[in-house]
């Protein structure tokens, strides 16, 4: 039989990765440069170079699952779809009013972001239906005309379409889509209620919205995309990761760009929570940190943490999800991730009062860390790193040589000068604060949701979270960390180990105690039905789909919702569970129930079918020596310890590294340092990770 | 630090920077985790989506320490709370307890502001404060919402609670449960809020430990110290860098509902080396309407006005009083006497932040704007629903434009910076209440012109379907206009307007009236005052707020000279610098 294989991508702000992984179990991964202007070109360079390694032919792919930054980029740089909306007369400005509140304080110098869609390109038409659905005013279907000629004159690429509560009676949307797509085929439609059929104006617009500006530049860039996989005669199926986690079909994405915006960080996590599944280790925190953030996600018994609504900001999201303001609301499910500005070049400094801050201003690339030589002089993470040794002086496989002489003058000069410390001490103070602040990102993912992070597990990847993650673990006492085989690819891995999603909702809006078991019944049985319509269509077998109901629940009078599990196919049983269930959940996150009612808002329905065809993370056992762990050949020194001073530490190379090791270490790869503190123990899994177990 | 825990004596604790850093940061989590508490399990939609409503950690002596991004107009309003809390049950304070109280003349504010304070214990030693102050949406009284700007003395306003034991030991004090549940309109609203606030308190109870566990209580407490004279140290630096000197600034609020008479706030600031005297010396006596503000209040509003024009380092804490001392003459309007009526005494505050903002454009105007909208306009309609026959109270907040900064334009639709509030999505309001909105949108030429604009104020526009419904609005801004500052224009008046679409009748600032179905009440706010010449405007971001709608061509041409050409769109560029140069003269001679 022929070898076939399926690749994964992940195009990230540096790099493009692609991991091939054949149903024999082999995997090549490759990186290459990204290409912003045109992001598929390295798409397909790197899936050139990966089949030639592979030996594969192009026709031997059987699917490519793709992780793309394209709906993000547009939104951040601004470079979306022409857009117009189209809304109920009088309320043309709920998009740019927004919900009013500033994510910091005493700040007078704050500005809004811009609307993504100017006054000018916001048209009313007359039309009303009141909020038990009862239509007040019909459409005016001659003023949605003039509007059609008005966005034709204009150039308008893709219109929005959201009127004030058509969550509880879409007639008015599907009616002026109807008719728009009729006389103006050449324009997008994206109606609220295709998107989002929920209660709230401005969410639902805002949603809407930037499906509509996205639509059109994910649309080029997929279509470019498939072009360029068949011109090299690869014909597989194409699946774009989306913000949940899950896998969809490209042309899904093309439609509805909105639930696709995080698309290839979600990928990532969902990698997380499958091969803890895989390694029998359910409970997780994923942690991951780049240049300038860092990012935690909770996977608990398997399955990841999600989260119903997340605004994209261009600016830093902390891990507050109390504070709304400043971003582009999506209302979609998405992974949720507790994101800090902090990531390895991101800058330290002393403020007026003597505080040491590091973050959220970074190096970035350019000018970059001081020890790059690139042209940067200010202090970074990575060189406190370097100068206490946590770093090797070359980094990528020693294609890029360190200054460490540079990161002491930074250090010297912007830190430990003005404090009056010694350089060491304050590149450990620099090395220490990045760990606090990103060890809140953990902290809002666990401990904020009445979690205890002892119970969980930390899985680091990216570029520098292996560097770090054992101090965190530390600072949050969490028992052990595990080190995936290629971190610097591990969102394409995640990819491969992905699911294709279909996801459903609808709106129940009353109260628990008076739904008829008929209603809940029926509704099940629509959604499954479309969803499995949906699904067979693409030609996916109807018995590995699986359906898991969900209904969100909140005490009556309550504007947030608990989503509560339910096995339709013991209705009888789960309508008297619900309660009881919500109740507990509910004690969990804040401490107290009431005796009050409880709201049923929407019931959602996730279908799912697991792509993967071969387990990725079986991989063939890295080159073990069968003696057991070799001696590290060098040494370096790393200021481990405030007062401890430097440690002569062994270096390993993992390749070939087994363990058991008792810290202090470092583990090298081309891609990353792990560091193994003094007191913990770094041994490997059958699966080749490395698995680092923190002394109490 | 271990070695600070070993040592157990009277050695002072060292501060290690680092852990300064890691402690500041974990108190600022927790109080945004308490805010988020409240948030997702409140009840009434003035808690749950306006977020009328605080989140505060203090230290074992009251102190702030950290406060939540939440209203700002509490922040400074808790420490004399705390401090009649500390006081009244000083030496009887017990793990468990659960302290309320709303009375403006005992440590409160307004009646439906309502304080709870959580001390925290490790075993009987105590370790602070966990402090949550909500907007309840009724506290009984003639008018519901409990906000009417027109009642004249406190005990028309509603139900008071001194400071009370709301639970004793962790038992519940169930006679003033059934005293609250009793004198208000909507009490499963009331109780469900009260409950949030419960959650959040007790959650800031748990972290507080955590942080004890850690760091043993003699090592945190230090650290504590260390926050409040860090908090303090940058607030004098603060100062210190504007020169000596006084700086004057008087604002007025139009009127108290009962006399048209335009009320002073007179502010002087006096910059003195690394510290700072607010004195409100020659602003009104206190007033009939329920417009007087606490002292504690006016305090509060003065704090987050300096707070305004100081750098974002500096620490929502209590070392920042220290370097500010604030005065106001007994008996006025800013330091009334009991039983002097206060429900819409939110109004003064934001008149007392543009007053101190006014003076401290002379000090810092890179930092600070012209005047926004002039706060929030409260739109309480309350009556009894026909279907349902259940009895419904929204008391909707609209909010808001910013004025015109050194070097931009001012924001439009955005809370005005004494608090950090939201609005009621229409469609929730629409489910819940006998209503309906026509339109809630920017409001054109609102803005006070000027080289950079103020923001336009908003308009919302609602028809009530319910009979006989007690409408209670308290406006400002409807004489005395949002002053623009360096050469720029002041912002448009505010407006309410009965029957928009048939009789149109301007109705005023504040009052409360009876209306039957299908009234139809609409509030235009003011704009924000605008910075700098308006002939000086660039012409690009003339056309942009012309293309946009904000702007007509008339505003254009009257306010900042633009001549248009024949296409009547177009900006004729040359006609345009003529013009100016002739108003300029204009102005000019006006002058001499």
């Amino acid at each position: 039989m022929r070898e076939t294989g399926r690749i994964g991508v992940d195009i990230g702000g540096t790099f493009t990765d692609i991991v091939l992984f054949t149903d024999r179990g082999r995997t090549v991964s490759r990186k290459t440069p990204s290409t912003p202007l045109r992001p598929e070109q390295a798409v397909l360079t790197g899936i050139r170079l990966a089949l030639e390694e592979s030996g594969l032919e192009a026709n031997d792919i059987v699917s490519v699952l793709h992780g793309t930054t394209v709906g993000s980029n547009a939104i951040l740089q601004k470079r979306g779809g022409r857009t117009a909306l189209v809304t109920t007369r009088g309320f043309r400005d709920v998009l740019e009013i927004g919900r009013l509140r500033t994510p910091g304080m005493f700040d007078l110098s704050w500005d809004k972001p811009e609307p993504l869609v100017p006054r000018h390109w916001r048209y009313e038409v007359s039309e009303r239906i009141a909020a038990n659905g009862a239509v007040i005013a019909l459409l005016d279907g001659q003023q949605l005309l003039d509007v059609g000629a008005f966005l034709q004159a204009e150039g308008i690429e893709s219109v929005a379409i959201c009127f004030l509560n058509s969550y509880r009676n879409p007639a008015h949307e599907r009616e002026a889509e109807a008719i728009l797509r009729e006389r103006f085929p050449e324009i997008a439609v994206t109606t609220s209620v295709a998107v989002l059929p929920e209660q709230r104006e401005y969410e639902r617009t805002s949603t809407t919205v930037v499906n509509a500006y996205v639509l059109p530049v994910l649309r080029e860039y997929l279509v470019s995309l498939a072009d360029g996989l068949k011109a090299m005669g690869l014909d597989a199926p194409l699946f774009v990761s989306n913000s949940n986690g899950g896998l969809a079909p490209a042309a899904l994405a093309q439609e509805k760009p909105v639930f696709f915006i995080s698309s290839g960080r979600a990928a990532g996590v969902a990698g997380a929570g499958n091969l803890g599944t895989r390694i029998k280790a359910p409970d997780l925190v994923a942690f991951d940190m780049g240049g300038t953030t860092a990012s935690a996600s909770l996977v608990k018994d398997g399955k990841l943490s999600r989260t119903t609504e997340y605004e994209f900001r261009s600016g830093i999201s902390t891990p507050s999800r109390f504070i709304k303001a400043g971003g582009y609301m999506m209302r979609v499910p998405t992974v949720d991730v507790a994101e800090i500005g902090n990531g390895s070049g991101s800058i330290a400094y002393v403020d007026d009062g003597g505080l040491t801050c590091v973050g959220p201003i970074s190096a970035g690339a350019d000018p970059g860390p001081a020890c790059y030589g690139t042209g940067g002089d200010k202090p970074t993470v990575t060189d406190a790193n370097l100068v206490l040794g946590f770093l090797p002086d070359r980094l990528a496989g020693g294609s890029m040589m360190l200054d460490v002489d540079a990161a002491r003058t930074a250090i010297a000069r912007h830190v430990a000068d003005p404090l009056g410390l010694s350089i060491e001490e304050a590149a450990f103070g620099i090395r220490a604060i990045a760990n606090a602040n990103m060890a809140r990102a953990i902290r809002a993912v666990t401990i904020e949701r009445g979690l205890d992070p002892r119970d969980f597990k930390l899985l680091a990847y990216g570029g520098s979270g292996p560097n770090h993650a054992c101090d965190l673990a530390r600072i949050l006492n969490m028992p052990e960390v595990l080190f995936p085989p290629a971190p610097g690819v591990f969102t394409a891995m995640g990819m491969l180990s992905g699911a294709i999603e279909h996801f459903l909702i609808r709106s129940l809006q009353q109260p628990l105690d008076r739904i008829e078991p008929a209603t809940l019944q029926a509704m099940t049985r629509d959604l499954a039905d479309e969803a499995i319509r949906e699904l067979s269509a693409r030609g996916h077998d109807r018995d590995a789909i699986g359906l898991g109901f969900e209904i969100d629940l909140r005490f009556a009078g309550q504007d947030s919702e608990l989503q509560v599990p339910f096995d339709p196919d013991r209705l009888e049983d789960e309508i008297g569970a619900l309660r009881p269930r919500f109740l507990e959940l509910y004690r969990e996150m804040y401490g107290y129930v009431s005796r009050d009612g409880v709201e049923a808002v929407n019931m959602r329905l996730t279908a799912s079918i697991a792509a993967g065809t071969a387990d990725i993370w079986q991989r063939a056992p890295e080159t073990v020596t069968e003696a057991g762990q070799r001696p590290a050949e060098r040494t370096r020194p790393v200021y481990f310890e405030r007062g401890g001073g430097w440690r002569d530490t062994p270096i390993f190379d993992r390749d070939g590294f087994a363990g058991p090791v008792t810290g202090p270490l470092a583990i090298e790869s081309a891609d990353t340092t792990i560091i193994v503190p003094p007191g913990a123990t770094a041994g490997t899994d059958p699966a080749g990770n490395v698995v680092v177990t923190i002394d109490a | 630090m271990p070695e600070a825990d070993a040592a157990a004596g009277t050695e002072p604790v060292r501060i290690d920077p680092i852990t300064f850093a890691v402690l500041k940061s974990a108190l600022d989590t927790i109080v945004d985790e308490m805010a988020g508490t409240v948030m997702r399990t409140a009840r009434s939609p003035i808690v749950r989506d306006v977020l009328d409503y605080s989140a505060t950690l203090c230290d074992r002596n009251g102190l702030i320490l950290s406060q939540a991004k939440t209203v700002a107009l509490h922040l400074g309003a808790v420490p004399d709370a705390m401090e009649v809390i500390v006081s009244r049950f000083a030496g009887s304070v017990r793990p468990g307890d659960v302290f309320i109280l709303n009375d403006p003349y005992a440590g409160g504010m307004h009646l439906p502001d309502i304080f709870m304070i959580r001390p925290v214990f490790e075993g009987e030693r105590l370790q602070g404060y966990s402090v949550v102050v909500a907007h309840h949406c009724d506290m009984g009284g003639r008018v519901p919402g409990s906000n009417a700007a027109d009642s004249t003395e406190i005990f028309q306003e509603g139900l008071r609670i001194p400071p009370s034991r709301l639970y004793a030991g962790g038992e519940p004090n169930e006679t003033l449960f059934d005293l609250i549940r009793t004198n208000v309109r909507v009490p499963d609203l009331v109780m469900g809020d009260l409950d949030a606030q419960l959650a959040a308190c007790t959650i800031g109870e748990r972290e507080i430990r955590r942080l004890v566990a850690r760091h043993g209580e003699r090592e945190l407490h230090a650290y504590f110290d260390a926050l409040l004279d860090y908090g303090e140290e940058l607030t004098r630096k603060g100062i210190a860098a504007w020169p000596d000197g006084t700086y004057r600034f008087t604002d007025y609020i139009d009127g108290d509902g009962f006399s048209d008479a335009p009320i002073p706030i007179c502010c002087a600031i006096i910059v003195d080396g690394d510290s700072l005297v607010v004195d409100f010396d020659g602003s009104s006596p206190q007033v009939r309407g329920a417009i007087n503000a606490t002292f504690s209040f006016t305090k509060s509003s003065a704090y987050l006005a300096v707070r305004c024009a100081l750098s974002q380092d500096v620490p929502n804490n209590a070392g920042v009083y220290r370097a500010i001392t604030v005065t106001a003459p007994k008996h006025s309007i800013l330091n009334p006497d009991m039983p002097a009526p206060v429900a819409a005494r939110a109004l003064t505050g934001y008149r007392v932040v543009d007053a101190v903002l006014g003076a401290l454009a002379k000090v810092a105007p890179e930092r600070i704007m012209a005047a926004g909208e002039g706060g929030n306009t409260v739109i309480a309609i309350g009556g009894y629903d026909k279907q349902t026959a259940e009895p419904f109270i929204l008391v909707d907040m609209i909010n808001g434009a910013w004025g015109g900064r050194r070097d931009k334009d001012g924001v439009e639709g955005i809370t005005n910076p004494a608090q950090n509030m939201s609005n009621l999505p229409i469609e929730t309001l629409e489910a819940r209440y006998p209503l309906r909105m026509e339109e809630y949108a920017l409001r054109p030429d609102s803005c006070g012109a000027g080289r950079f604009r103020g923001g336009l104020g908003l308009s919302r526009q609602y028809r009530i379907l319910a009979d006989d419904t007690i409408l209670q609005v308290r406006a400002d801004r409807t004489a005395t206009l949002p002053y623009g500052l360096f050469g720029g224009e002041p912002g448009t008046p505010s407006r309410n307007i009965l029957d928009p679409d048939g009789r149109r009748t301007e109705l005023p600032g504040k009052f409360t009236r009876l209306v039957g179905r299908d009234t139809v009440i609409r509030h235009e706010q003011a704009g924000g005052g605008g910075n700098g010449d308006p002939l000086e405007r660039d012409l690009g971001a003339i056309t942009e707020d012309l293309r946009n709608g904000k702007i007509s061509g008339n505003y254009a041409e009257i306010r900042h000279g633009v001549v248009f050409a024949a296409d009547g769109v177009t900006i004729d560029v040359a006609g345009t610098a003529a013009r100016r140069d002739g108003m300029r003269d204009e102005r000019e001679k006006d002058r001499r």
